[in-house]
């Protein structure tokens, strides 16, 4: 047989023993059978050199070329091998649950706080903040709380014991006992006895009333109060913060109203309710959310500011009554208990 | 405060539906908290005139008939046959339904056709309308009936009503009185007040000679007038005084006290009927309005006997009390069958003297409430005529000329001026002054001096009005109350809304505020869901966290809630419980919050009030139970619970995180009433806070299982040493080399140790210093333990060769054997 029929018929065996190697022990030894030192063609190649002169160029193009092809169905069927020993032995189930890092939540009253924080901030108000025990002063008087309302009463307001000894907290106290805020409202004083006008603040914090815990009370619960003071601020700015934080935090569609109402540190008063899918689907037209008004002159006079000259609203409302129409929520209570099964809704 | 639709109506014309007026009100700033109809029975039936009747082209039995409904002539079919034309009928109109058989839905008419031709309505027999009488065919109504007139109007069965629920603000004391509210109508709506029309009839021998009054404190009571009527007949009341009392919840006692109780309602004034024969004095009857005795025992008319105190306000006559002044009246002389001869009470008290009693002895009455929230001094003698009127209806008799009033400080109308141009300023709008002055002008306030100022150079911006105020508005007090009462009329919903305008707040707690939120964010990074917890806790619970200075309540609600937190550990330990009682094993939770300690005494030279003031102090608490990772279900350590190093790196991540380093730790020696074992967190001289591991009785107390891991750290120290300042350090260029001890060291000697050693062998090059192994066990002796650190050595400006790696390591190597007593493996 002459040389150059024993190439092609070597190289086809060669292929077919690489392609068929079924893994890479395989391969490897169909590599040394053929093309290893003794290896069947490169024991071809060697006979290259006993040719006669004149066949030599045909015979080395011939087995060079088959040699390439070799070497490239090799790798080929190498790096086919190597990805196929590379996957695990039993598919993986990409439907099994992962291995999760667990991100922590932040409390639904943090996030409405937050929420409400971001819609005041958007039109220039900043956040403040005042003690949480406070005096009858900045918590009653300052408001213009008459001595005599029963807000100051023991039924409705804690105070501290031993602040003053044996004593039932009295309106007319020279020395105020100490109690637990009632409102935010407190801030408002506290920030306009230190700065001058103009006042743009909101005021997010605990306050505190004697009522025993039921689905709507907690003795514990959360307010924001808003305060803006400048010179030309009326009831028609008002409105307009009102509803457009309100449309920021209960959605575009909101509608908002106002009714005349009482409160002795603002003048006129109003309440407002608001109106939207979320009522609606509570099966009002109207809910009662917030309280607000004109900062009444005698504030102002009780703090310092000219009433003549400035003028300003202040609103509050409570931050979980925000979240319980937002979320559907049916019992306070359920803030304070911390049942992680409820804290990881939000 | 309860009211009618129809008793309004008799003190204002007003268009308004039922349902109208409720809103109304509403946005008038009074509440109306309930509506209930009453009656209304045949809504939607009228008195209707047959015209024509024909047959129905399409049905024999059926007729076609045009009707006349006082409105309208309506097409009919009918299937009666007892009628004519000119007939009149009960015509039901479409919309309307037949009243309902009991578990029955009521039957709604409508338009529809009936065999082809169109029927507007229903003529109705006795049944259909639940009259009860059978009668075969259509109820036929008398010749005299009025075509159009409401079918209820026709049978005198007009009751319906609708009962108003109102909330009234504590500042408008006007507004407890059916008057009061009809006169905020007629604000609104212009129309004219209509208060009853008063002439009495007198005779006999005037009041004075009677009956004297004797006030013996004026402040507590202004006012008092008396009234004598002689010869009345108890009786029950006529229907419209019952009914009207009915409808808004009064019980119907007998026509005189009725009187009072319905001119309560009606003006607002409180008033008391005496049988004038129970009441003594030397000439004539006397009242003295006197304060009590000390512990003076009075039984009211309820019947329950009274322990006073000095503070309250009798009514009395020369001998005995004879009511709680304000409150209540006695059971000594009160209006029975056989009284002939009646006193008239109306009079005025101070509400806080009022308030003060009716607290004390837990009593509240229609008459407290209105007098405790300011009654209408000027009022009281019209509200006794009032009633001497309705009592000479009702119970016949004769009424002694004149009356009584001891009234030694007549009012005064208070007058306020009103800026007009103020009122524009603080609405927004622009309301024109006559506007102004008419409303509130139909609220009662008269015009004490017109507007000045209103020349071609004043105009608005100079125009003053002074109104006098009525004695009825007692919260009248200064001009913002004016402009109040403006924009209420006007229509708060009428004030357009302005956008958002003006300066830029600016408060130093803004910032704060975002770095609790950053905290909170950081926090949550690290898997830990944020708690809220009751700032209100025992003082059991509060002491667990070791705290003296506990803040107690002086009125708390319960023993559970009896001092502010002087810790947040405490709450959080409550939620643990709270969710593994609920079978939520795994907790991870942080909180941020105030918690409260009594502040030392001032110091030497302080105020020495006596009061300790209360602290505030933010804190950062995290609490740890349970399973460390999240169910999975491969891998040998999936199981594996929280430990303290787990608490520890949640610490020292967040630390980092917030921009504090260099904290030290140092372990407790003992454990504490609360922690089993804990660590104290250092910052120089600061101590930030505290964490370790739960007392393990403690923890079965709180019913915990796994080893609970708590934390807290004084977050207000945090903020103030927080460093948040961040610059580039350029990236390594040149590579490092590490070399690795590991050494065997006495188990008293504390990771930090080591590193102090580390510190004062100052290798050279030294970059980190890591901690990767702690082995105890195999090969190592008891008290001992084996630890590896991976020591990495770089050098900014070049490669550093192995042999200068090498001297310095060996160097360590050393350091660290004589410092340390290590025995290094090799």
């Amino acid at each position: 047989m002459s040389f150059l029929d024993q190439v092609e018929p070597l190289k086809q065996s060669a292929l077919a023993e690489l392609r068929a190697a079924p893994d890479l022990t395989a391969l490897e030894q169909a590599r040394v059978s053929y093309l290893g030192a003794n290896g069947k063609f490169t024991a071809l190649m060697k006979e290259l050199g006993r040719l006669p002169k004149e066949e030599k160029p045909a015979a080395g193009k011939a087995i060079n070329g088959a040699k390439v092809d070799l070497e490239a169905a090799l790798a080929a069927r190498r790096s086919e091998l190597e990805l196929k020993a590379a996957l695990p032995k039993e598919p993986t189930d990409f439907t099994l649950p992962g291995r999760r890092r667990v991100l922590g939540k932040l409390h639904p009253l943090t996030q409405v706080t937050e929420d409400i924080v971001r819609s005041f901030r958007k039109i220039g108000f900043v956040v403040a903040d005042g003690p949480e025990v406070e005096d009858e002063y900045h918590c009653f008087d300052a408001l213009n709380t008459p001595a005599d309302h029963p807000a100051r009463d023991t039924q409705d307001t804690f105070y501290l014991a031993n602040t003053k000894p044996g004593a039932q907290p009295s309106t007319l106290n020279p020395q105020p006992s100490a109690l637990l805020r009632t409102h935010t409202s407190s801030v408002q004083i506290r920030v306009m006895e230190k700065q001058q006008p103009p006042v743009r603040i909101i005021v997010p914090g605990r306050v505190y009333r004697r009522d025993n815990a039921d689905a709507t009370h907690n003795p514990t619960f959360h307010q924001v109060e808003g305060l803006y003071v400048d010179r030309n601020v009326t009831v028609g700015d008002l409105k307009g913060t009102v509803e457009f934080v309100f449309k920021e935090l209960m959605g575009e569609e909101t509608r908002i109203r106002f009714r005349p109402h009482y409160f002795s540190y603002t003048e006129p008063s109003f309440e407002i309710d608001f109106s939207s899918a979320l009522t609606r689907k509570m099966g009002k037209e109207w809910l009662e959310i917030a309280g607000c008004g004109m900062v009444h002159p005698q504030v102002f006079e009780n703090v310092g500011y000219d009433p003549e000259v400035w003028t300003g609203w202040a609103f509050g409302f409570g931050i979980e009554r925000i979240a319980m129409i937002r979320y559907g929520i049916n019992d306070i209570r359920l803030f304070y208990e911390n049942d992680v099964r409820f804290l990881r809704q939000f | 405060m309860k009211v009618t639709y129809n008793w309004l109506k008799q003190y204002v014309a007003f268009g308004w539906s039922p349902a109208e007026l409720a809103e109304r009100l509403t946005m008038l700033g009074i509440e109306v908290e309930g509506v209930q109809k009453l009656g209304g029975e045949f809504e939607g039936v009228v008195v209707a005139q047959v015209i024509t009747k024909d047959k129905h082209p399409n049905a024999d039995k059926l007729s076609l008939c045009r009707v006349n409904d006082g409105k309208a002539e309506r097409q009919i079919v009918c299937g009666a046959h007892n009628f004519k034309a000119g007939d009149k009928v009960p015509l039901i109109l479409p919309g309307a339904s037949l009243p309902a058989k009991p578990g029955e839905a009521p039957f709604t008419i409508k338009v529809g056709k009936i065999r082809g031709v169109e029927s507007q309505g229903m003529m109705c027999s006795p049944q259909e309308l639940s009259l009860g009488n059978l009668v075969e065919g259509l109820l036929i109504l008398r010749e005299d009936a009025r075509v159009g007139q409401p079918f209820a109007d026709y049978l005198g069965r007009s009751g319906s009503d609708v009962v108003y629920d109102l909330e009234i603000t504590p500042n408008r004391p006007d507004l407890n009185s059916v008057i009061g509210i009809a006169r905020e109508i007629s604000a609104v709506t212009g129309n004219p007040l209509k208060r009853p029309q008063i002439e009495l009839q007198e005779s006999g021998a005037p009041a004075a000679d009677l009956v004297s009054v004797r006030l013996e404190d004026p402040e507590l009571c202004p006012r008092y007038t008396a009234r004598v009527i002689r010869g009345v007949k108890i009786a029950p009341s006529p229907d419209w005084l019952s009914s009207t009392l009915e409808k808004v919840g009064v019980r119907s006692i007998s026509n005189v006290v009725d009187v009072t109780n319905y001119v309560m309602l009606e003006t607002g004034q409180p008033l008391h009927a005496f049988d004038y024969h129970l009441l003594q004095g030397s000439t004539c009857p006397a009242i003295v309005v006197r304060h009590a005795g000390e512990g003076e025992k009075f039984k009211t008319l309820d019947g329950q006997e009274r322990a006073l105190t000095s503070q309250m306000l009798l009514i009395a006559d020369e001998t005995k009390a004879v009511a709680l002044a304000g409150v209540m009246g006695g059971q000594n002389s009160e209006i029975g069958a056989n009284t002939v001869d009646v006193l008239i009470e109306s009079a005025c008290f101070k509400p806080q003297n009022i308030r003060a009693t009716s607290k004390k002895l837990e009593l509240r009455t229609e008459s407290s409430y209105r007098f405790e929230r300011g009654a209408d001094i000027g009022i009281c003698d019209w509200a006794s005529r009032r009633a001497a009127q309705l009592i000479l209806q009702t119970a016949g008799g004769a009424l002694a000329p004149a009356a009584v009033d001891a009234y030694p400080k007549p009012f005064e109308p208070k007058q306020i001026a009103l800026r007009h141009a103020q009122t524009d300023a603080v609405l927004g709008i622009a309301v024109p002054v006559e506007q102004q002055v008419q409303f509130l002008e139909r609220l009662g306030l008269e015009v004490a001096q017109a507007a000045a100022g209103a020349g071609p150079a004043g105009g608005k911006a100079r125009q003053t009005t002074v109104f006098r105020v009525p004695s009825f508005r007692v919260d009248l007090k200064r001009e913002i109350d004016l402009i109040e009462e403006v924009a209420r009329l006007y229509g708060v919903d009428r004030i357009p809304a302005t956008p958002p305008r003006g300066a830029i707040g600016a408060n130093a707690y803004d910032a704060v505020h975002d770095q609790l939120a950053e905290a909170r964010r950081i926090l949550t990074g690290l898997g830990l869901t944020e708690a809220q917890g009751q700032t209100l806790i025992s003082d059991a619970a509060g002491r667990l966290a070791g705290a003296t200075g506990l803040v107690p309540l002086a009125n708390p609600l319960s023993n559970d809630m009896n001092v502010l937190r002087p810790s947040l550990l405490p709450g959080l330990l409550d939620a643990l419980r709270h969710n593994i009682s609920r079978k939520s094993y795994d907790v991870a939770l942080f909180e941020l919050g105030r918690v409260f300690r009594a502040a030392e005494a001032s110091g030497p030279g302080g105020s020495g009030s006596g009061s300790p003031a209360v602290g505030e102090q933010r804190c950062v608490a995290i609490a740890l139970t349970g399973q460390r990772n999240p169910l999975f279900w491969s891998g040998d350590d999936r199981e594996a619970r929280f430990d303290t190093y787990d608490l520890k790196g949640l610490l020292e991540e967040f630390l980092e995180q917030f921009g504090l380093r260099g904290m030290t730790y140092v372990r407790r020696p003992e454990s504490t009433a609360l922690f089993l074992e804990s660590a104290t967190v250092h910052l120089g001289r600061f101590q930030l806070g505290e964490f370790g591991q739960l007392l393990p009785p403690l923890a079965r107390q709180y019913d915990l299982r796994d080893a609970v891991l708590l934390a807290e750290l004084n977050l207000d120290l945090l903020l103030a040493r927080r460093n948040t300042s961040k610059s580039f350090r350029p990236l390594p260029a040149f590579p490092a080399i590490r070399r690795d001890i590991a050494m065997i060291l006495p188990e008293a000697t504390t990771h930090e140790a080591i590193l102090q050693a580390v510190r004062q062998a100052r290798p050279a090059n030294l970059e980190t210093v890591e901690l990767f192994d702690v082995f105890r066990g195999k090969n190592v002796p008891a008290g001992q333990k084996s630890v590896a650190y991976a020591f990495t050595y770089r050098q900014a400006e070049r490669t550093l060769t192995d042999a200068e790696v090498n001297a310095a390591h060996e160097k360590l190597v050393v350091q660290l054997q004589q410092r340390l007593g290590a025995v290094v493996r090799e």
